[in-house]
């Protein structure tokens, strides 16, 4: 296939290939993906990616969702460790609908958490719980949160040692984001030379 | 940012009777009270199927309006326009990653969009069928196809759900320079050699009718919008959104000293709306059904992507991970 564009004429496409749909083979699995803008900032949801495992995730994670604005810490999860509450609306807090005991057995651990404050921002991590199961974990964040003064909508919670976290090492990655102004709007001012053009034409 | 959410076919409309009422009323209430719907909430069939159908859209435009734009990349004259560029193109790229993940949380996986993609059985942003002949078309899309989808998209992100509209807002983030810096190219032509004025006027003259159709049909002949708009699925008509576009950008295109091919284009001051020759719907409709220039082309390189990349994606397949809709 002849094209406008060289690096599609050097594909050698075949124009007359059939139009069969693609064999059912790559489905990865999902991650949800959790940045820090500025150190000291709450992280916050901010989408999902698919890989094949954590690791790879968390190289998409960094190209998708840390490639353009301030980053200084990020974090993936598999989208299947994540425990979520029912949704709530209006003034309805979701810790009302929270049980006030759960069944419980095994070791203590860490559980991070994560509220929906208004309906269609992303959720926010709020801090970290030590409980038996995350069903536990809501129960005792339950008091704490029951009376707040803004409803909480949705709830996730999620196991610590189920996440992957950007070590210290990691943050050179992100080094390079100040030095690229070309994505910067205010790399193109142009009113100058508008004005320069007008004057020309005036004369 | 290159979709232009409004420009596509509806979903069939039927079914809406078939709803239960009570929650039928709750869904229409919170929206009412401008609550997003999150993807675990209940919502109509219609809602759904419109919305997907739509972001599923908006993401195929990204990718395949990567390639008209990106066919300069090459020859993009000088290295800052080449950074700038591929920049942005690849801004685009990661766009339809976010929104192929806000239609996903509505339970479309992505896998069978990419299949709709590349059997033609999905559309994309009509535009992007026509070809980038010289380096002044590319300036043209940077600048002003961009221009139109970010009024389209600054509508559609004030929306009923969630997802998208997340996604809408990190998108319109990123845009910042994207326009800026077509508009820098644009200027550059426009006040540069004969030539290049040329070329600029060319490309603004090849380009116009496409621009036109980007809007979508005229409000007359659209159907059923009215109960999108109820629902905060569609946030203006389509001959709204054209007005803007016209309002916003006609003067500093003629600011530059370029023209538009339509004798007839100019503010009615006395409505406030912009009069203009309809553009020829006929194609649109010829184009947008696989009869253009370049629809051929386009599916066909996504095609190949897909099955050259087949081998990556095989080798890295992971039995541990399994495929489920994002949560947000």
């Amino acid at each position: 296939m002849e094209s406008l564009d060289p690096r599609v004429s050097r594909l050698n496409i075949d124009e007359n290939a059939s139009l069969s749909p693609k064999a059912p083979l790559d489905q990865f699995g999902t991650f949800e993906v959790f940045v820090q803008l500025k150190e000291g900032k709450q992280y916050k949801h901010e989408g999902a990616v698919h890989a094949p495992n954590r690791d790879m995730a968390f190289i998409f994670a960094k190209e998708q969702f840390s490639r353009r604005l301030m980053c200084s810490g990020l974090f993936v999860v598999d989208t299947r460790n994540v425990f979520v509450t029912e949704y709530t609306e209006d003034t309805v807090n979701v810790y009302e609908k929270v049980a006030d005991n759960a069944d419980a057995q095994g070791e203590a651990q860490e559980f991070e958490f994560f509220h929906l404050m208004k309906r269609g921002k992303q959720h926010e991590h709020i801090g970290s719980i030590e409980a038996q199961s995350a069903e536990q974990a809501l129960v005792m964040a339950k008091s704490e949160f029951i009376n707040s003064d803004k409803p909480i909508y949705n709830v996730w919670v999620v196991k610590t040692n189920d996440i992957l976290f950007s070590s210290e090492e990691d943050k050179v990655i992100w080094n390079t984001l100040p030095e690229k102004k070309f994505r910067d709007a205010i790399a193109y001012k142009a009113a100058d030379k508008v004005k320069a053009f007008k004057i020309r034409q005036h004369k | 940012m290159y979709g232009g959410g409004n420009t596509f076919e509806s979903a069939k409309f039927e079914g809406l009777e078939n709803e239960d009422p009570q929650k039928l009323a709750e869904f229409e209430a919170r929206i009412e009270r401008g609550e997003k719907i999150e993807p675990s909430d209940w919502m109509p069939k219609l809602y759904r199927k419109q919305l997907i159908r739509m972001i599923e859209q908006h993401a195929h435009s990204e990718i395949i309006g990567a390639l008209p734009e990106g066919t300069w990349i090459t020859r993009a004259p000088g290295f800052k326009r080449k950074l700038a560029l591929m920049a942005k193109v690849q801004d685009e790229v990661g766009h339809a990653q976010l929104l192929y993940s806000a239609a996903e949380t509505l339970g479309k996986p992505r896998e069978a969009m990419i299949d709709d993609l590349i059997t033609g059985k999905s559309k994309y942003s009509n535009i992007f069928n026509y070809p980038a002949f010289t380096w002044a078309d590319s300036c043209f899309i940077s600048w002003l196809v961009d221009a139109g989808a970010i009024v389209n998209q600054l509508a559609n992100a004030r929306g009923s759900y969630g997802p998208y509209c997340r996604a809408l807002d990190r998108i319109c983030a990123e845009e910042s320079f994207h326009l800026k810096y077509g508009h820098h190219c644009v200027i550059h032509m426009a006040t540069g050699s004969e030539k290049q004025r040329e070329m600029m006027q060319a490309a603004i003259n090849r380009w116009w009718g496409p621009m036109m159709h980007f809007f979508g049909p005229p409000d007359k002949v659209s159907v059923h919008t009215e109960v999108l708009m109820k629902w905060k699925v569609k946030m203006a008509s389509n001959d709204d959104c054209r007005n803007q576009f016209l309002d916003m950008y006609v003067p500093k295109i003629w600011e530059l000293g370029l023209t538009i091919p339509d004798p007839n284009l100019k503010k009615n001051e006395d409505t406030g709306r912009w009069e203009y020759t309809e553009p020829d719907w006929e194609e649109f409709k010829r184009v947008i059904n696989g009869d253009g220039p370049c629809n051929k082309e386009r599916l066909a390189v996504r095609r190949t992507a897909e099955e050259r990349g087949a081998w990556v994606r095989k080798a890295l397949l992971a039995p541990k991970t399994e495929y489920v809709a994002p949560l947000a």
